[in-house]
């Protein structure tokens, strides 16, 4: 414990450094801003700022980087909050109540909490980082194709609780997005399904224009007739910031979400974007008023962003204390460093006492870096609200096709994009939820490939899901939470008419 | 005069390139093999051509995606590929299975190769064998109860394991996983007992004690694995190599090649390139264009037939 | 979601009737187009497996979305004032995807704004001459000069 002290004592002191305090500044100001845009997330900040750092010391370039990384983290709420328009995939949960505060004139504290809740999380994933990072990283290699399945079905089962709607249509709309999922190159045999003879779809539709197409362009077109957004004139400092009330609220969302992102962000993978939906699951399932989530939850912001926040950091434990490449982001960082000739590993925190303490070191300094950054700006944010209707849509919209098309400079993502926001403006008119699209369009590919993957390892044998006690727990674990879902529509005849007149699941 | 300034703008055109950023589109995830070599290349030609030179990763289907993307893009010389030798096997998997093709070989242009590192094959620390003859003679015990990983079915950490379990008539399970990280990764966590990899990728978790190197796919020793013998020397003769190589699609004009190459010949004289390969223990294996092609040609021919006598892996078992 | 109960009608089409059944559609379609894929089996699924799957749940779904969509709104009393102006956006929008690539980023974009703000909002023309080349330049400055993204260029070089 001295030990860890002392190390990260050194730590601050290479961290609070002027020059390095600024790349900190600069990186989560950036991260911040391009994570704001529409479609270029944190992997697409970072990949764009990577050459940049070829030419700064290894500590630098990780500090900056890293903050490129949390600050789009963040970044993607701003305008999943403001105007439905989630960032990255990450925060395509935060849309559902965020904008709905947003709508009853709640935008501030929204914002507000969604920069408190990951600075929690941020802050809280670092201790996690410092104190368990070598026992965690053995633990995350425990995760195998088994482990991963088992954690994705999951998060299948979380849908059960992520909308108040009718069941039939909720699930029909998983099916949907797992269906979505399902198009491009098989990974297990090189088949390429549904692809229309479209190249590009060959390497499937990504989350990005569908979130965006679906979140953003749908509420565009809903209220396309609308003149203007209703929204408070001018709200007070006082009205910007969340109430005693709503803060002993959002404590709990926040620990909870703290708590699961960061056990997700460790598992090698790109599960974590998962993270936000189970913190939104477990949020509405858990909560005396589940009926509010969807209609603007402050609970139903705060857990998800916390949770997104925490498994950002939580994916640092594999890269750092393993090498391994876990996730698209991490792998760019490993890159990053390598190039200095340093390789991350078990053997790093041994030969550069001072590149990982500061690494860790600078996390906290970024994390406050963020908080202070962010919630002046709520102000500023939400008075960007007060642009006039007329003039706000058609930039939305032109950000939108920006954005996508950045994302791999493919027309193509254009046109899912749009093609999903017009699927995503039929559907709400009929009453779907879109929430469950994004989340089956997320799990269908990894799902699929990782039960193949099993199977292929237990040559065909189910019983790998048995015989491995992490993945058995965790199935375990889901299926109890099937049954209780299922107890509503079972026993139904009782809550019948409460159910249908309010539209939502009981409350247990 | 409208003509005579058209034509004086298309030479001008021709002249000036690069005008504009050139893609350099890497046909694996973030972390692979591919990408190592890319990133110095990309950046050093960069600084010769005075543009920039955008890196773009296109993972998919062991890097299907990323080579049908190049093959069928614009040959202005703006869109490259960061080719592995992967790129192959793909279109003989393709005849294999009676398939619309994603690509054909004839489709690029080859530019440069840029490195050639043979594979090595690394076992899980919990497997009880310390050099190859162990490890054979353990799977021969265990026919089709040992698991490998790989970048992807054919990938290019594919071809060299089936290379040598066809060598040595053993049967594995095959877990085809997005790319060489995560193959690693799989390997790392002991979900499958061996998988192979290019010696920049292993060498950390070699040197620490994770993974147990046991024998190179090269001619000669690796000079970063001097303990770690060859197949030949084992008797064995499979030879095989994840190379790294620039293309371009076929039907770029010849000046444009020209200047690509000429700018990838002054590239691996970069003294930064030269220390960055360095320090991911990637020697560089420079080849212009005409000898290139030969090499290409004969390592296409020999994977070609390692994927006749392979089959269809979906119909086996 | 729900809507108030109207009286019942007899034999008038539900809302959730027809999304219900049109997504039981699609997972025919689905089903239809994945007949080219191998299904292998339980034991090794092939590429078709799954999406055989997913497609009967979907239609399963679809099927009783239809059949307890008995009392929801009425087809006939659902309202698309705002539809006119949707599909207006949309058509825009897609007819700038097409030309981003032919005419270049700036071109398109300025013109897609002053299409909005002009033609659909009718707001003032130096306002929006100002708003759609000032965005189209800064943000082709932001992403193409800053961020290094290759936008598209027209043929003419800007």
């Amino acid at each position: 414990m001295v030990e860890t002290l002392n190390s990260l004592l050194l730590g601050f002191s290479v961290a609070l450094q002027p020059q390095i305090l600024m790349y900190a500044f600069i990186g989560c100001l950036i991260g911040t801003l391009v994570g704001m845009l529409p479609g270029v997330g944190p992997l697409a900040g970072i990949s764009m700022l990577l050459p940049a750092t070829f030419g700064l010391n290894p500590i630098i370039a990780i500090v900056l980087l890293s903050g490129v990384y949390y600050g789009a983290m963040y970044g993607g709420s701003t305008t999943s909050i403001l105007i439905r328009l989630p960032g990255e995939a990450a925060s395509v949960m935060t849309c559902v109540d965020g904008y709905a505060m947003t709508q009853q004139g709640r935008a501030g504290p929204a914002l507000a909490i969604a920069a408190i809740g990951s600075f929690v999380a941020g802050t809280l994933g670092v201790l996690g980082l410092m104190l368990l990072a070598p026992t965690l990283a053995t633990f995350a290699l425990r995760f195998g194709p088994p482990e991963y399945t088992a954690l994705l079905l999951m998060g299948l089962l979380v849908l059960a609780y992520m909308t108040g709607g009718s069941i039939p249509k909720t699930l029909a709309m998983a099916g949907f997005g797992l269906l979505l999922g399902m198009i491009g190159i098989d990974a297990m045999s090189g088949y390429t399904r549904f692809s229309f003879e479209v190249i590009e779809l060959a390497d499937g539709i990504g989350i990005v224009p569908v979130a965006v197409g679906l979140f953003g362009i749908s509420e565009i077109l809903m209220t396309a007739s609308q003149q203007t957004l209703k929204l408070p004139k001018n709200p007070s400092m006082r009205e910007l910031m969340p109430s005693r009330a709503e803060l002993k609220q959002s404590i709990g969302p926040i620990a909870r979400g703290s708590a699961v992102g960061f056990l997700i962000g460790i598992i090698p993978g790109s599960a974590h974007i998962i993270s936000s939906f189970i913190s939104y699951g477990i949020e509405r399932r858990i909560s005396k008023t589940p009926e509010r989530f969807g209609h603007g939850a402050i609970e139903g912001v705060a857990g998800p962003e916390s949770a997104n926040n925490a498994a950002a950091t939580g994916a640092f434990i594999p890269m750092m204390a393993l090498g391994i490449p876990t996730s698209p982001v991490t792998a760019v960082m490993i890159a990053a460093i390598m190039v200095h000739g340093i390789a991350p590993g078990p053997m790093l925190i041994a030969q550069q006492p001072e590149l990982f303490w500061g690494f860790v070191a600078s996390m906290y300094v970024g994390n406050v870096v963020l908080l202070i950054l962010n919630l002046p700006l709520v102000g500023l944010f939400v008075s960007l609200l007060r642009i006039p209707y007329a003039y706000l849509y058609p930039c939305i919209l032109a950000f939108c096709i920006l954005g996508c098309y950045s994302v791999s400079n493919s027309v193509v993502d254009v046109w899912i994009m749009l093609a999903m926001g017009g699927i995503g403006y039929t559907l709400r008119k009929f009453g779907f939820d879109l929430a469950p699209v994004a989340l089956g369009l997320v799990l269908a590919p990894m799902l699929e490939l990782s039960l193949r993957q099993s199977l292929a390892m237990s040559a065909g044998n189910y019983a790998i899901f048995i015989e491995r006690p992490i993945a058995v727990t965790m199935l375990g674990v889901g299926l109890l939470m099937l049954l209780v879902s299922l107890k509503p529509l079972l026993f139904k005849s009782k809550q019948k008419d409460w159910r249908s007149t309010v539209g939502l699941d009981e409350p247990s | 005069m409208a003509a005579l300034l058209a034509s004086v703008c298309v030479a001008q055109a021709q002249e000036a390139f690069p005008t504009r950023a050139i893609t350099l589109i890497v046909p694996f995830p973030p972390g692979g093999v591919a990408e190592i070599t890319g990133r110095p290349t990309a950046m050093a030609i960069e600084k010769i051509l005075k543009q920039p030179m955008a890196l773009v990763n296109r993972p998919g289907a062991g890097g299907a995606v990323g080579n049908a993307a190049v093959a069928n893009a614009k040959p202005d010389g703006y869109t490259l590929l960061m080719a592995l030798s992967s790129i192959s096997v793909i279109p003989a998997a393709d005849e294999l299975f009676n398939r619309k093709p994603a690509y054909s070989i004839d489709q690029f242009a080859p530019i440069a190769l840029i490195s050639a590192d043979p594979t090595i094959l690394v076992s899980h620390p919990s497997l009880p064998v310390r050099n190859l003859k162990e490890l054979v003679s353990l799977a021969r015990a265990k026919q089709g109860q040992m698991s490998f990983s790989s970048s992807g079915i054919y990938g290019a950490l594919h071809m060299p394991m089936e290379m040598f379990l066809h060598h040595y008539k053993l049967k594995m399970r095959h877990v085809p996983t997005t790319g060489g990280g995560p193959a690693l990764t799989t390997l790392l966590g002991g979900h499958v007992e061996m998988t192979t990899g290019g010696p920049a990728a292993i060498t950390t978790h070699v040197k620490s004690g994770k993974l147990r190197a046991h024998v190179s796919w090269g001619a000669k020793r690796h000079e970063n694995y001097p303990d770690v013998p060859t197949f030949k020397e084992q008797g064995a003769d499979i030879e095989y190599y994840i190379w790294t190589g620039l293309m371009a699609p076929r039907g770029t004009p010849e000046p444009v090649m020209k200047v690509l190459r000429d700018a990838t010949r002054r590239a691996v004289e970069d003294t930064d390139f030269k220390t960055a390969m360095a320090r991911v223990n990637s020697p560089v294996n420079y080849m212009d264009a005409p000898e290139f092609a030969k090499y290409w040609d004969a390592d296409a021919k020999r994977l070609a037939a390692v994927v006749k006598v392979v089959g269809k892996v979906d119909d086996k078992k | 979601m729900t809507q108030p109960s109207d009286p019942p009608a007899k034999r008038q089409l539900r809302s959730d009737q027809v999304s219900g059944l049109m997504l039981a559609a699609l997972a025919l379609y689905v089903w239809w187009m994945n007949r080219a894929y191998p299904i292998g089996t339980l034991a090794e699924p092939g590429p078709g497996y799954v999406p055989l799957l997913l497609a009967i749940f979907m239609g399963v779904m679809g099927v009783l979305v239809a059949l307890g969509g008995g009392k929801s709104e009425p087809l006939a009393a659902m309202e698309w004032t705002e539809a006119k102006r949707a599909f207006a956006l949309l058509v825009a929008c897609g007819v700038a995807a097409f030309a981003l690539e032919r005419l270049g980023y700036r071109i398109t974009m300025a013109a897609l704004l002053i299409f909005f703000l002009g033609v659909m909002e009718r707001r003032k023309p130096m306002m929006v001459a100002a708003v759609g080349i000032g965005f189209a330049l800064i943000t082709y400055y932001l992403f193409a000069t800053l961020l290094r993204v290759p936008l598209p260029v027209s043929p003419w070089g800007f």
